[in-house]
């Protein structure tokens, strides 16, 4: 009976411990970022990403998207955050629900970090195969060696279909054909359940004995010679000699079977080619710049002078991701995110057009929700109170300037 | 007032009860060892531990043994001494491999989906066996941590070898050469993980060509040496039964 | 008083030795309420833990936190406040088969605490591990750290010093003085959680990658050393369970 009971109990524990471990199986979906933590400096004056474009809104595992467009290093680098001199274009995903195929700045290859030059502009390509279904907020990222990740722009992008579906096929130099996803896994199994089960086994054969007390007693009482005997030595032995000989012949059947096999492969990334933005012949000087809390809008003074030969508008600020525009001058067509995107979120005292040699002060507005949902607003905690952000300016034809600023901010509060 | 002055009422009892014992320190032993060496080697040799693409020739085969003969040391300086029992080394290594294992499947994979060819643990099985063999058969402490301690170095390479060999397998990669275990590693995306805090095979003298790796576990075995003395000491202090006075503290 | 002696000794030779189902029973409630929150991450954490500033995080993470951090106050007070309220005074007079059958008990204890040291050393410190290396860190109370520092740490803290406190009000070994590897096992895993002081500040000022053997950590290395007194624990228990049975055994 008692034994039934005994039984009973296990069997129930092991009943537990299944399910257990099935509920920490569960598969859960969607998801969103942590981009809103960055100090509002560390988005205005660090990466400025723009004409982005993911390709694709909905993806079927294993069809891919792009996400692509451009950075500029902003001149005006904050002193807290370390130079990005070694820097690793990322992706903000939550975790691998798209694998990255490729990443390229400025048409090179980066799978390892690379050297950035300040006030650079760079072209970027990231493509993404999709392999966790679900919602996922996809954002350009770069993470710089001493000032951590900078967080471009994410948007929501859908993947259909079913991770077991998943492959990740690969051509070797040795010319095989393998599928990442599962190669190697259980040549993997195979090696630690075998040092595990030996393990094991090493330990089995000291605890079938009695162990703590009575070998205690025994040592107490001066008999600890007697607790080792011969037969313990012949098998210590023969667990010492086969390991080493399991350990040599597993080696040289590898060596064997893997003749060719090279390093990891590391080492930073020189001469980014950059990409060559048309210089601009627009000049502008901030004359003062505030923040007008309740109203969750930023006021600048701006003298703007026009050095080219055709009358220009401003269109578009851009900061922290969050793009303002004058919609009377410009509407975005590429799908940017919705809440990045403040459509009629500039306004210029006066837009008319900026006759070629003239000079005009004008009173520029950029309002909108952003600043508190993006916690831009917290610009006025940071203890370096800067803004910078980029200006596009656009001729008659539509042809496109950008102009950075860079200056104090002062909070207003009443 | 005779049945109060035993504990038990039998010899067989006894016997009994001394068993159930057994079970009940080793389990604790083997969780509460599990918890302390885990914490203490993913801190020390973790991102190495992780993942594939940091498990090179140089810094993980120097790294790797010599922050996880500690524990071992230490566990064995108890149960050798105190019980005669040669099994320090390997009770700690199969804590911290199952610990890892139940996560890595768990965690990295269940919660994170990392695909577990890609995040599985270091071997460190027959470094313990050895170390704990050699206990057992010279009985010195000295002995232990000298040819022991070597062997710890030397084994973890080759012990590990045939699981990572595969992963080292050459690949050309959108024009730039790579092995399987680094585009794992870019395939992969870790948000939070840039490539650039890889501590590995950055190094500017290669005399010994291809060769690094002996020489990084013959290193990595002269530490251990010396790790296995200090941790043995340790372990003794851990293992003694001192009361304090309460005005003492 | 003899009768008092005589129904004590009578309800003794009732009770078994050690106590299997409170055992299990233990085990089962650490792993089934673990395998909740287990659960609960798998959900939340991917629907409501990536923004710290969304309202849902609000709601599933950081109530979360309130709550368990009020019942861990509650629970700690009740526990420990039990185990000292309904202390042995005649400790040193316990028959020896009541000691024996106490530290049976106390074993029952520190199988517990085994069970909530693998939890929170082990199983939810590395797990900590891939969330921060997957996801970019936003808040010091991130979905891994709520069930890390502030649910399985305070769990094992708890088990420990209830374990701890059990063997110094019941059994006549802890009466000589304080055991100093006992206090080791279990106050140095507990500096666990003040160093959580560190590791925020470091990673608040600096905002570093996720380098989990970065030196900030080593703080969690040291007192993570501590466990290793359970050894000292053990060989307590050896040298006073030995004693009972020697007689018996030999």
């Amino acid at each position: 009976m008692k034994l039934l009971k005994d039984k009973v109990a296990k069997l129930s524990f092991v009943a537990l411990l299944a399910a257990t471990s099935a509920s920490m199986l569960y598969t859960p979906t969607a998801a969103a970022h942590g981009e809103k933590s960055q100090a509002a400096f560390m988005r205005m004056r660090t990466i400025h990403w723009f004409d982005l474009n993911w390709s694709k809104e909905e993806v079927k595992v294993n069809d891919t998207m792009t996400l692509s467009g451009k950075f500029y290093v902003f001149s005006g680098w904050p002193e807290t955050v370390d130079k990005p001199e070694v820097a690793f274009l990322n992706v903000g995903e939550p975790g691998a629900v798209f694998i990255r195929q490729g990443s390229w700045i400025g048409g090179q290859l980066v799978p390892r970090s690379a050297s950035l030059e300040l006030g650079e502009t760079y072209e970027f390509k990231v493509l993404l195969k999709a392999r966790r279904p679900g919602d996922w907020h996809i954002h350009a990222m770069m993470n710089v060696q001493g000032g951590g990740p900078i967080i471009g722009p994410g948007k929501w992008t859908t993947i259909t279909g079913s991770m077991k579906d998943f492959v990740n096929p690969v051509t070797t130099l040795t010319g095989e054909t393998i599928d990442l996803e599962t190669y190697n896994l259980e040549n993997t199994y195979f090696w630690h359940a075998l040092w595990y089960a030996l393990g094991l086994a090493w330990l089995a054969y000291w605890v079938r004995k009695p162990m703590f007390i009575p070998r205690s007693i025994a040592i107490e009482s001066g008999k600890s010679n007697t607790l080792i005997t011969a037969t313990d030595k012949k098998v210590g032995m023969a667990f010492t000699a086969g390991t080493i000989a399991i350990v040599a012949m597993a080696m040289a059947s590898t060596n064997e079977k893997y003749p060719i096999t090279t390093p990891l492969q590391a080492g930073l990334l020189r001469n980014m080619k950059t990409f060559e933005m048309p210089a601009p012949t627009v000049t502008v000087k901030v004359e003062d710049a505030t923040y007008r809390v309740p109203g969750r809008a930023m006021q600048m003074t701006l003298k703007i002078t026009n050095n080219g030969d055709s009358a220009v508008r401003l269109g578009e600020f851009n900061t922290a991701s969050v793009r303002f525009l004058d919609s009377a001058v410009l509407e975005d067509t590429t799908g940017y995110p919705d809440d990045l995107l403040a459509e009629d979120g500039l306004t210029v005292s006066d837009n008319s057009p900026l006759a070629p040699g003239q000079t005009r002060t004008v009173q520029v507005t950029a309002s909108d929700a952003a600043w508190e949902v993006y916690r831009l607003a917290d610009l006025i905690y940071d203890p370096d109170s800067r803004f910078a952000g980029l200006l596009f300016f656009f001729d008659e034809a539509g042809k496109r300037q950008m102009v950075t600023v860079d200056a104090p901010l002062i909070p207003v509060f009443i | 007032m005779s049945a109060s002055q035993s504990a038990v009422r039998s010899r067989a009892e006894a016997v009994k009860v001394s068993r159930t014992f057994d079970w009940m320190i080793l389990f604790t032993l083997f969780f509460v060892v599990l918890g302390g060496y885990h914490i203490h080697y993913m801190l020390t040799g973790g991102d190495w531990d992780f993942w594939t693409d940091w498990k090179d020739r140089r810094l993980w085969v120097t790294v790797a043994p010599i922050v996880s003969i500690t524990f071992p040391a230490a566990v064995q300086a108890c149960l050798w001494y105190r019980y005669r029992l040669p099994f320090g080394a390997v009770v700690c290594v199969l804590g911290l491999l199952l610990g890892e294992w139940v996560n890595r499947y768990l965690n990295f994979w269940g919660w994170t989906y990392f695909p577990v060819n890609f995040c599985f643990p270091s071997n460190l099985i027959p470094g313990a066996i050895v170390l704990d063999g050699i206990l057992l058969l010279s009985g010195s402490m000295t002995l232990t941590a000298v040819l022991g301690g070597l062997a710890w170095g030397l084994l973890f390479y080759p012990g590990n070898w045939p699981i990572i060999a595969p992963l080292h397998v050459p690949v050309e990669y959108n024009g730039m050469m790579m092995t399987l275990a680094d585009l794992q590693g870019y395939n992969y995306v870790r948000t939070g993980t840039p490539e650039y805090i890889r501590m590995v095979e950055k190094g500017t003298l290669r005399t010994f060509g291809k060769d690094v790796a002996p020489v990084s576990a013959f290193f990595s075995g002269f530490v251990s040496i010396i790790i296995y003395f200090l941790w043995h000491f340790f372990g003794r202090w851990f293992a003694s039964t001192a009361f304090v006075s309460s005005e003492n503290i | 008083m003899a009768a008092t002696t005589e129904s004590v000794k009578a309800d003794a030779a009732e009770a078994p030795l050690l106590n299997k189902k409170n055992m299990f029973a233990g085990a089962a409630l650490y792993i089934v309420f673990y395998g909740w929150v287990r659960w609960y991450e798998g959900v939340y954490g991917w629907s409501a833990g990536l923004d710290s500033f969304a309202p849902e995080f609000e709601t599933y993470w950081m109530n979360f936190l309130y709550i368990e951090m009020v019942l861990e106050i509650i629970t700690a007070s009740v526990l420990w406040g039990y185990i000292w309220k309904s202390r042995d005074r005649k400790v040193m007079s316990i028959t020896p088969r009541e000691e024996l059958r106490r530290h049976f008990t106390h074993w029952v204890w520190l199988v517990m605490y085994a069970i909530a040291v693998y939890y929170g050393a082990s199983y939810f410190t590395e797990q900590d591990g891939t969330w921060h290396q997957t996801i970019v860190r936003d808040t010091d109370f991130t979905p891994s750290h709520i069930i890390e520092f502030y649910l399985s740490y305070p769990i094992y803290i708890i088990t420990g010093v209830s374990a701890f406190l059990y063997a110094k009000t019941r059994l006549p070994t802890y009466q000589q003085g304080l055991p100093l590897q006992y206090m080791v096992s279990v106050i140095g895993p507990f500096m666990i959680l003040p160093n959580v002081g560190l590791n925020e500040w470091g990673h608040t000022f600096w905002f570093m990658e996720e380098l989990f053997v970065a030196p900030l950590h080593y703080g969690f290395v040291f007192f993570g050393w501590a466990t290793l007194g359970v050894m000292g624990v053990v060989n307590i228990e050896v040298q006073a369970i030995s004693k009972l049975l020697k007689k018996d055994l030999a």
